[in-house]
This record gives C-alpha cells, structure tokens and sequence, in this order.
C-alpha cells in the first residue's frame, strides 16, 4: 500500500486501488504544477495525472501496476491506465516512450520476445490477461489488431478478410462472404475492390492495404481494436481515409491507438494518453489534454515545444 | 586568412577527392569479384566440356583402311582355314589337303610351307581352337590327332640376326628365309615365324572299323581336349582324354572317355554338315545343311540325350553356310546362304522342359550381306565376328549390339571368300579366296558401345530376354562386358528417393518446429547444433551405416518396422494425454517454458530446468519418442509372429507365410487416412452436440476414445483389405518387399537421410525465419494458434526458400557417395524392394576408376556415368532454380 504520504498528497483521484504501488526509490516532486521531464524520468514510481472523467466511463481494459522489462531494462514503469469502452484512446509520446509496447502488451504479442518479462497485471473485461492459466490464443481472438507497416497476407483480398474464420474452421461459403463484404464495406474498401476480392492483396496501395487490414481485424468480431500507427507509413489522404473510418467505427468498437500525430490524436481519439521514458505522464480526454493540460510536459508536448 | 584551409563544423576538413588507394582498392574488387564470377561458371562449363570431350570417341564409327591385297602363292584345293599374326604381317592358310602356306602380307612372298598329314594319311575332319593355336584333327582312317598351329615370335640379339636383318629401322620389315624380321619401336629385333607341332595321332577305337572321321570338333577343358566326331559309318561319339601325369615316374598316361550321341539318321538324306562342341562341351549341336539341327545333353558323357530339336534357318529356302561358335562357346552365329547373320545362345526360360532346361534362342539379327555368308571367324578378346561374303567382301560385326562395324571387298573380284580371320588384337580382318588374300587394317574403336546398349534393354548371352545390365568386368576374357547404365542411374533415383523419404518430411518440420514454436532461446543452440551434424564427413556415416546400423537392424527387423508405426502414434497419443491434463494446469506448464520468470521472482530449480530445455511439452516429447522405442522393441517379436510367420527373414524371402503382412505395412498409411475420414465423416457429427455442451476434459476423452476408435479401425481396415488383396492372390513380395539383404535401401535412406537433414534444415530454418515478423505478428494477433501461423501463412510464403532446400538435399543425395558406397552393397540390381541393395552412379564411379585402363571403353563408360550424374544434379538445380523463382515472384512484394 502507498507508504509515502508525498505521493498520496499528488493524487488526483480518489480511487484508492490506483494506489497499489511497489516501494518507490524517488522522491516525486511536490508541486506537480512544477514538474519538469527530468524529474518523471528519474522516477521510478511516477503517479500519472489522470483526470476524472475517466472514471465515470466504463473501462473495457484496466492496466494495474504494469511493469515490462526487456531483459534487465526496464520499458514501462508502474502504468496504470482505464480504458473506456466503446470510445478511442490515443497513445501519444515522443519515440521510445513505451506506446507501442503497451499496445502490444494488451494482446500478449511481445509474448515470445526472448528475455522479456513483466509485472502487473491486465483486465479484459475484469477478466486477467496475464493470468498463467490464460489461454493467449483465445485471449488474441478477443482482440483485432492493426500494424505499423500493412501486413497483409500473400493471399487473395478474400482470403485475407476471411482468415480469422478460415482458422476458426468456418467452411460455410455464405457466410465467408457475408462477412467478406461486411467487413470491406466496415473498412471503407468494398467499392474500390469489389470486382477483384480474389486477386491478391499485394496489388493494392498501401492506404488500401491498411483499409483492407482494419476489414481482417474486425472481420474477427474483437472486443477492442488495437491500432499501432496505423497511418504513418501513409500519404494524407490515405491517412485521412483511415481517420473517417476510425470515426465511423467508434462507438462499435474500443479502439486503442498509437500515434505520432498531434493533428491525428486531436481529431480521432476521445481520450488522449501521453506517455514518456515508458511512464504514463497525463491521461484524459483528448479536448482537455490539447487544451488545458494539468502538467508542464504534456503542454509542452502537446504544443510541440519538445518531441 | 583565405590561405588557411576551412574547417568545417567538426572541426576537420574532408578531402573530397577520393584517394587512389581506394580508387585502387575498388578495381581490385571488382576485378576479383568478376574473375571469380566469371572463373566459376568457366570451371563448370569445362568440367561438362573436358566430361563430354572423355565420352564422345566412345560414339565414333570405326574406321577401315583400303585393303591390300596379295595373290594366293599356293593352290592346293580348298582353303580350309585362314590366320593372321599379330602384328599383322604373315597370312597362314590351310589347304584341305593338309598344307599350311604363310605369306608375307606386305610382299605377297611365300614364306613357309608346313603339312598337317606327315604320315600321309588324308585329312578328312578339322577343327581349329578360338583364339588360340589348338587344334584338332582327323584322318581318313578313323585317327585324331591333337596339334597346335600358329605363330612363333621372339627378341634376337642383333648378332642372333641375318644379316639382311641385322640394320633395319625401327618400323622396317623383311623376310628371310620364311622369317619375318622387323624393328619394334622399342628398338629391338624381331623375328616372326609360323610353328608347328603335332602330337601322336590318337588310334580309332575298335568299332569304328577304321570309318574316316568327317566332322570334329573340340574344346579344351582343365588341359585335355573333349571332343566330338561323326564318321564315315555315320558314329557321332563325344570323347575325352584324359591326361594323368604320374607325380613319382613322371609317365603320362591318357584315358578316353566316350559316348554315343543318338541322332536323327532317319529324316535326312545326307549326314549332318556341322559339328559344334557348345560350353565346356556340356552340349553338342549336330546341324544339317537346311538348318534342322539337334543339341544334345552332354553333362553326363557316358549317356548323352537329346535335349531339343531346332531349324536354324526358319526360311524354308535358306540353307546354312557358315557356323561358328563365338569365343566361349556360347553364341552361335548363323550364316546363311542369302546372307542372312544370326546369333543364338542357350536361355533358361521358366517352364522350359528340355533336359538340361535351356533352350537354343535366336536373340540378335545381324545386318545381312549382300551374297551368301561363306565363312565367320570370331576374336578372341571381344563380342566381334568377321564374316566373309560370296561376293570377295567381309564385314565386321559386334555381336552384342547387333552392328556392322566396316564392310569392305577385295577390288575387281567376284570369287566367294573361302575363309576370314580377325587380327588378334582386333585391329584389323583377313579374307582369302582362292586367288587372293585381303588384308584391311581396322580401328573398330569402343563397337561395344551405342546409345542404345547404353540406354535401351540389351539381349546380353544367357540372359533369357534383352535387360538393362551393368556388368563392367568379369572374372574370365570370353564374357561380355555390360554397359547398361540404367541400373546406376535407378540405384541414384531409389536412393534418392528413399533418403528423401526419410530426411525431408523429418527436416522440414524440425525447421517448422525451429521457427515458429521453439523459443528463440532454444533454437539459439537447437540450430547450431543440428548445423553439425552436415560437419560430420560423410565416410564416418556410411561407416556407421555399415558396421552399426545395418547389422543392429537385422537383428531387430520386426522393431525397426514396428517403428515406422509406434513413434508417430506416440507422439499423437502424447497430444491427446496432453489434452486430458486440466486446462489451467496445461497452460501453467506451456507458461513455463514460453515466459521467463521476472528477475525478482524466486523460481523452483526444476521450473529453471524445464525452461532451459524449451518448456515442459518439448520434454514429453522427448518422453514419448523413448517410450514409442521401447513399444517397438517390445512389439518385434509378437508383430513378427502375427503378421510375418514367426521369421520375417524367411518370409520376406518368400518361403513362409501370405502376404498379408507385406500389404499391412504397405497400407497402413492408407487405411489411417481411411479411419480418419471415417471418423470425421461418421462419429464427428453425431458427438458434435456432445462437445458443445461438456467441460474440457470431458471432450478431451472423448477425443482419445475417438482417437484410439481410429488406430483399431486403422487396423481394421488394413487387415482386412490385405486380406482380401492377398486372398484375390496378389502377393507384394517379390515388388517393394523381397528378400532381406543386410545392406539395403533402408539403411542407405535412413543414414543418407541424416547426412541431407542438416542441409534441408538449416535452408528451410532460414527461409522461415526470413518470413517478415508483421505477418507472423498479423497472424497471431489474430488469434491463430502457431501450427496455423505456420500452415497458412509462414510455409506458404517461404516456399521458395523451402523448395530451395528440398532441392538443395536432393542433389546431395543424387550426388553422395561414400554413404551409398559403404552401406548400399553395391549391387546394380533394378528393384524397387526396400530391402535389397543397389549401386548409384557415383558410387560406381568411384569402385571401378581405379581399375579401368585408360581411355578403354570401361574408362570412357565411367566418364559418361559421371556426364549423366552431372545432367541429373543440373537438371534438378535448374527445375529447382526455376519453381524457386517463381514462388519467389508471389511473395516478393512483401
């Protein structure tokens, strides 16, 4: 339980579970006001500023006390972090901060990277992530994912659409096809391939290839949609493209996503995250985070003053 | 301050111009580089040329040189027998009426005059040995006589010589005094000459009544001659001398053996015309002029019977001209009176009911001469004949492949060639008519060699129909050398085949294994050390092969096949254990292999071992691969009386027991795939509902039930297709599965699959690995299990490097030597069982180099194996380069 009185001082929320810390080695600095990068970086125990709204929304994913270490060195320090359902989280921070492997750590896709541990532990749904009985198979079925680079298979665009069925043994055609179409039309690529779903998904543009991507993540019907820098390898209007389809998908899915794009968080996300050196600085909604941030370095972040 | 150089922002000035050094360094690069390149594919280009350059004189047409002709010194009737020296400088004809003229060939001078009748009794029989100077002959009294004819050479002292001889060049020749003096190359005097001896005439035995002999014929066996006469009186006895040497006195002494050979007298008017003695004089052939002939069993001298009667000349028109035995007395060549050549020898077809089981067989056509075939002489070294024509012409042949070689005649003459003989080192033919002899110097070149006798089934002697047969050497002169090369190449295909067999399904999936399920952490030294195992030479392997493995698996044959069974299914009963085990238990124990334990955790000794071994379901592997060994061997002996009569030696053999145990093992893949149909066609539909409604373990059982329903219906249905194919009366043993030879295919596929695993892995490892992490990523993210990753996304998409691989080992295999060397017996059989040995071609090529003469037709053959050996490795590359590309065009946008 929190020990130190300076850290229970700086909380801003009354949620007293948040405050499950491991001993903390740094002082944190009483005025948070005040507060400079370098004193979050030499923080191993950084309580993150997260704002109250947040808890009055519906968490589908709730990180508690997450550490990670790739080998001795550690990526993610003590996060904590509600994620509300149905709405879009961005992740925010300069490289290095720590996003994509929190992303990552979600669906358990770091799992087989030699070395790598962590602490904490996960809710889906109230459900453990990191659990050791979890089945991590079942686990990633419950969530879609959408990478950096398009990663679409060497396959037809059907084939493509259709994998999670194909490997869960659907073998009804019907079917196959509906949700074909289904997801394409969800991903705002049924016009513009309609006529060639067989043809293989190497052909298309890479801002298709990423449209036809998001279709293979919600195809599976996930629970929530992680999304790691969808758009960087994109021309704007693919990227814009991508932002009206993660518009329209709010509300049906939770959607979690990484980003570099100030401009892009501030359109498409609800909640905004800014994280740095793998702490959680400042968590809220997206409005007030790029307007009225509590701390000094999610400002200057924000206003592109570093980073 | 313009003087002073410009320092730049880190403080120093960078020359722009590059220094001569590297300029330098670079030519030299990349002159290197492209000498190499270049270098490369000109060496592999010169080991086809100078291959090819090796094999093509061995497809050369030989060549003859325009005759020289002398005119007939002598006229003493009929010529009965002609020869030729060595070196090709005195001719020797027989006249009938027993006078031996020689003749020097470049001169037309005669040299000698010998007779065969020194006590004037007329010759009436004659018969001259094959490649030697044996003869035989007979007298109007009923008399034989054993003598020897030919010629005489020595090396003379040059104070030894004539005078006229004594100053010859190297090359010169002159006769003196009926001698022929000459030169050799090596600087030393030559003297030439014909010789004579003739033994004491052999009395005629009592009941011959002093009947003249008319046909002899005869044959030496362990020194002493058997032979076979026909008399006046119309008496045809086989005889044998025996010639006993008494070891204390030193008195010779001779015995004769002799029995009555009942012939036709009966059908034909005249006597028989021919008289040959066949083999070791186990057989003898009576033929008349129409071509009827009878062969006689001879085996037993004292009671000789009829073995079969035959016509040598199935046109009714035809009559036989010439006969003659080839060198060992097997094939006998056929002319006729319009020309027509035919090579017979005895076969041993099934059924026969001759009484000594074989049966006189025309098995090759020669091409035919335009007049009568009047006389045949044959070479005592090769499957050559000469024959000579009705029209002054003589023709070469090589027997075995059924060519004409050369064909030439004697200019301007129309007389029919009385006798032929081959130059003693195949170098050239004889023909004489009764005005004159003419010589041709020939180079026949390698005549036992055309594409078709490399590549197309060949009738060799004794074989009972034409084969494919390898049979470079042989322990005595007068055989026929083989030079099918198909035995080699399909030895090459079936040990390929096999190694592939085992190697490439076991490589493969460890690469599967490798990269896609076992921990990077493991894989770091799985793979090295699997990379190892290609450092081991492949001599230790067939070594192993040889000495370990072959003889611990005849021993345990029943086991090693049981095997093939136990360690599959083990390992699929271990996945279904598994799966019984409670669910959260099975993830805790697949957690503790896939996530490191946090540096602050403490964890137990035996969780860190578990994790250092790759997690705890690589260990039961490990379990049950043992435990499927031990089931094995326990098997052997109750598998061995179940399905192989109690001996599978014996059965494999085809003494004991029905093939139902071969068709088991042939089928009991099939019928697994059938009993899995079944299974999921039948039971999975009805226990569909079953499974949605139970808890985990629940389904868990109900798979094992399923999955041990399958191996009893496996069983089932395999038993009970063998038994119906075996009771139809079909029999696999004696195709796939015959008798057991210790050094077998099996053997050479299981090591040689050892030695390719490491290639094909190491390849394959790599091409998997090289698949880009974000689709492995995409694949799992999206919930796919890693076998599925693998499946349908990682293998398809690393196919190019995967048929890399495969291709890669097969020409490993195709080219791998000493394995097959040491561990495949080496016999160049052509059968598919799996049990029996088989000779590749590279092993072939490097028993028999060492001991073929250079340039010979043996030596040029080797090479030519090496060329196809070189083809195939190429074809495959190329095939394998082809299909590697294009599956690289699919995925190369990734």
């Amino acid at each position: 339980m929190g020990t130190n009185p300076v850290m229970d001082k700086s909380m801003t929320t009354t949620e007293s579970d948040l405050n499950t810390a491991a001993t903390t080695s740094v002082t944190q600095p009483d005025d948070r006001d005040q507060l400079t990068l370098e004193q979050i970086a030499a923080c191993d125990n950084f309580k993150s500023e997260i704002h109250d709204s947040l808890y009055q929304e519906t968490s589908i994913i709730n990180v508690k006390d997450f550490n990670l270490w790739y080998g001795t060195k550690q990526a993610l320090f003590n996060i904590n972090m509600p994620i509300a359902e149905g709405q879009v989280t961005a992740l925010v921070g300069p490289s290095g901060c720590g996003k994509s492997t929190l992303l990552r750590s979600v669906n358990r896709i770091n799992d087989l990277i030699d070395g790598l541990h962590i602490g904490g532990d996960m809710l889906l749904n109230g459900t453990s992530i990191y659990d050791k009985s979890v089945d991590v198979i079942e686990l990633r079925k419950r969530m879609g994912m959408v990478f950096q680079k398009p990663n679409p298979f060497p396959m037809s665009i059907f084939e493509n659409v259709v994998y999670s069925l194909r490997i869960d043994g659907e073998r009804n055609k019907g079917v196959l096809e509906e949700v074909c179409e289904r997801s394409l039309r969800g991903a705002a690529l049924w016009d513009e391939v309609k006529d060639r779903i067989h043809e293989s998904a190497l052909g298309l543009s890479g801002g298709q290839q990423q449209r036809l991507c998001i279709a293979r993540a919600i195809a599976a019907e996930p629970e929530v949609l992680l999304m790691d820098e969808p758009c960087s390898a994109l021309d704007p209007i693919a990227t814009g493209k991508i932002e009206d389809l993660v518009e329209e998908l709010r509300g049906e899915y939770t959607i979690l996503m990484v980003t570099h794009n100030m401009q892009q968080a501030s359109r498409a996300s609800n909640y905004t995250a800014f994280m740095y050196l793998g702490r959680l600085v400042e968590y809220g909604p997206t409005r007030d985070i790029f307007t009225n941030p509590h701390l000094r370095p999610t400002e200057d972040y924000i206003s592109g003053r570093f980073g | 301050m313009s003087q002073e150089p410009k320092t730049g922002f880190t403080g120093r000035r960078r020359v722009r111009r590059t220094s001569k050094m590297v300029k330098y360094g670079d030519m030299m690069a990349r002159t290197c580089i492209t000498v190499g390149g270049v270098g490369t594919i000109l060496a592999v280009g010169l080991v086809c040329v100078f291959l090819t350059w090796k094999v093509l004189p061995l497809f050369q047409s030989p060549k003859v040189e325009s005759a020289k002709v002398v005119q007939v010194e002598a006229n003493h009737g009929k010529i009965i027998h002609l020869d030729l020296d060595e070196f090709r400088n005195i001719s020797m004809v027989v006249y009938e009426d027993g006078t031996v003229v020689t003749q020097d060939i470049a001169t037309g001078k005669k040299l000698q005059e010998l007779t065969l009748v020194p006590d004037g009794k007329k010759l009436t029989a004659w018969s001259f040995g094959i490649g030697g100077k044996h003869m035989m002959l007979g007298y109007e009294d009923g008399s034989t006589r054993v003598g020897d004819l030919g010629f005489s050479v020595r090396f003379l002292e040059k104070s030894e010589a004539p005078v006229a001889a004594q100053e010859l060049e190297i090359g010169d020749v002159t006769a003196v005094d009926g001698v022929i003096y000459s030169k050799t190359p090596e600087g030393q005097l030559r003297s030439q000459f014909a010789k004579l001896t003739l033994e004491d005439p052999i009395a005629p035995d009592k009941d011959s009544n002093g009947s003249a002999i008319r046909l002899i014929d005869h044959t030496i066996f362990n020194e002493s001659p058997i032979y076979v006469t026909l008399n006046d009186k119309g008496d045809l006895k086989i005889n044998r001398i025996t010639r006993k040497e008494n070891w204390m006195t030193g008195k010779v002494t001779f015995s004769v053996s002799q029995g009555d050979l009942p012939y036709d007298t009966q059908s034909h008017a005249d006597k028989p015309a021919y008289l040959k003695l066949a083999g070791l004089g186990d057989s003898v052939l009576v033929s008349w002029k129409d071509g009827f002939s009878q062969r006689f069993d001879t085996r037993d001298f004292n009671k000789p019977v009829l073995a079969e009667t035959l016509d040598l000349t199935p046109q009714s028109n035809h009559t036989i001209t010439a006969l003659q035995f080839m060198n060992g007395r097997n094939t006998l060549i056929v002319g006729d009176s319009s020309g027509e050549l035919s090579a017979w020898f005895r076969t041993k077809p099934e059924g026969t009911e001759t009484s000594d089981g074989a049966v006189l067989t025309k098995a090759h056509s020669l091409p035919s001469g335009n007049a009568a075939a009047t006389a045949i002489a044959v070479s005592s070294r090769s499957r050559m004949i000469v024959v000579g024509f009705a029209d002054a012409s003589a023709a070469i042949y090589q027997v075995t492949v059924g060519n004409q070689l050369v064909h030439a005649g004697i200019k301007d003459s129309k007389d029919a060639v009385q006798a032929v003989a081959m130059a003693p080192k195949d170098n050239g033919m004889m023909a004489v008519t009764n005005k004159q002899i003419g010589m041709w110097n020939v180079d026949p070149k390698y005549p036992a060699i055309t594409a078709g006798a490399i590549f197309l089934p060949v009738w060799y002697e004794g074989y009972a129909e034409p084969t494919h047969v390898w049979q470079s050497s042989a322990g005595t002169d007068d055989s026929e050398p083989k030079y099918g090369l198909y035995p080699l190449i399909f030895g090459t295909l079936k040990a390929t085949f096999y190694s592939m067999l085992f190697g490439l399904p076991i490589a493969i999936l460890a690469a599967v294994y490798t990269s896609e399920f076992l921990h990077p952490r493991v894989k770091a030294w799985v793979k090295p050390t699997i990379e190892l195992m290609a450092s081991l030479p492949s001599v230790v392997l067939g070594f192993l092969a040889a000495l370990v493995f072959a003889p611990f698996f005849e021993k345990f044959v029943p086991s090693m096949l049981a095997c093939v069974a136990t360690i599959p299914l083990s390992f699929l009963l271990g996945a279904y254990l598994w799966q019984l085990l409670p669910h959260e238990l099975a993830i805790r124990l697949d957690n503790i292999g896939d996530i490191a334990p946090s540096p602050t955790e403490k964890v137990n000794p035996l969780r860190m071992i578990l994790f250092k071994l790759g997690g705890v379901r690589l260990v039961c592997l490990f379990v049950m691969f043992a435990l499927s060994l031990v089931a094995a061997l326990a098997l052997g002996t109750p598998i061995e009386h179940l399905l192989f009569a109690g001996d599978v030696k014996r059965w494999l053999d085809g003494q004991i027991g029905n093939g139902i145990g071969a068709w088991m093992i042939l089928l009991l893949p099939l019928s697994g795939l059938a009993a899995a149909f079944v299974i999921s066609r039948v039971v999975n539909p009805k226990v569909a509902a079953y499974g949605d409604t139970r808890t985990r373990g629940k389904v868990a059982v109900l798979d094992l039930a399923k999955f041990l329903l399958a191996c009893v219906l496996t069983c089932i249905i395999a038993y009970a297709v063998s038994a119906l194919l075996n009771g139809i009366g079909w029999d696999p043993r004696g195709s796939y599965v015959d008798t057991y030879v210790q050094r077998n295919a099996l053997i050479v596929g299981f090591v040689m699959g050892f030695a390719i695993i490491p290639i094909i892995y190491t390849i394959a490892e790599d091409a998997l690995s090289a698949v880009p992490t974000h689709l492995r990523s995409a694949s799992l993210g999206a919930g796919a299990t890693p076998w599925q990753t693998a499946t349908r996304i990682i293998m398809p998409t690393a196919m190019s490097g995967l048929f890399s691989a495969m291709m890669i080992g097969l020409g490993r295999a195709v080219g791998e030597t000493m394995i097959v060397l040491m561990a495949a017996g080496n016999t160049p059989v052509m059968e598919m069982n799996i049990f029996n040995g088989f000779r590749t071609l590279a092993a072939n090529i490097a028993v028999e180099l060492p001991e073929a003469p250079k340039d010979g037709t043996h030596f040029r053959m080797l090479f030519l194996a090496a060329l196809t050996l070189f083809a195939m490795t190429f074809v495959v590359n190329t095939i394998a380069e082809a299909v590697r590309l294009r599956f690289r065009k699919k995925a190369i946008q990734l």
